[in-house]
């Protein structure tokens, strides 16, 4: 029987690239002064990857960077999203980043505190007890 | 110069689209503790793929795998975002087969 290896390489590159993807915005988006260029940035590689996944004659090669390219793509939307996450508390901010600053300013749901560093402890949690479990953590 | 790879990605995108949802019910009504199993159906659907003669779906049924690998790594944090009341909070949830040994293990998050 014939081992068809195109689906692995296609299930390597998905979970790698949202794996990088999914740290790299957070880390991006957190130190940036703008959103605006990374997002220009990732646009540009994501539509690159596009364009060598269409030229290039090797299947690997074109699934490969087919998904790396849609995976970029939607990073760049990501940081857009990620900024949502921080006004809503949803995400840490980081108050020496200007962006976050004003963020923190405006808006009183925004924090510094990441409210998902911690274990699970199988009930609702309060706002404030929450904040006691991370510090706990 | 074909536009396989450009689908592919594109079909990538709508199928990990599936995994939020996935990730969202799993949690609620099974727990993060069944992360384990979520894993295992997505390596073992990433293994079936190898003897998958046809490129199409042998790679929808391995991104379907990369899915649940994923997904089974989001499963604690979404457990915390439920506690916090950003999604529904579900207190009567199915307890996965193993639960007292699961608990013992590190839950993954990535």
């Amino acid at each position: 029987m014939q081992i068809n290896t195109l689906g692995l390489v296609a299930a390597l590159t998905a979970f790698l690239s949202i794996w990088i993807g999914h740290v790299a915005v957070r880390k991006i988006e957190f130190i940036s002064p703008t959103i605006g260029l990374p997002t220009v940035i990732f646009t540009t590689l994501g539509v690159f990857a596009e364009y060598c996944s269409l030229i290039t004659d090797s299947v690997s090669l074109k699934t490969a960077l087919g998904i790396a390219g849609i995976t970029l793509l939607w990073d760049a939307h990501e940081f857009t999203r990620q900024q949502k996450r921080i006004r809503k508390g949803h995400a840490p901010a980081n108050p020496n980043n200007p962006r976050h600053a004003k963020i923190l300013a405006e808006h009183p749901s925004a924090t510094i505190i990441n409210l998902l560093k911690r274990e699970p402890v199988g009930r609702p949690v309060s706002h404030a007890e929450a904040v006691k479990l991370i510090e706990h953590h | 110069m074909n536009l396989f790879g450009i689908f592919i990605g594109i079909v990538t995108l709508h199928i990990i689209g599936f995994g939020f949802p996935l990730v969202v019910r799993g949690e609620r009504y099974l727990g993060y503790l069944c992360w384990p199993y979520m894993m295992g159906i997505g390596i073992l659907l990433i293994i079936a793929s190898l003897f998958i003669q046809g490129d199409w779906l042998c790679v929808i049924i391995a991104i379907v795998g990369a899915t649940f690998v994923w997904g089974s790594t989001e499963l604690k944090e979404q457990a915390v975002r439920a506690e916090l009341g950003w999604f529904p909070f579900n207190a009567n949830k199915i307890q996965p087969p193993f639960e007292s040994i699961i608990k013992k293990w590190k839950a993954p998050h990535l």
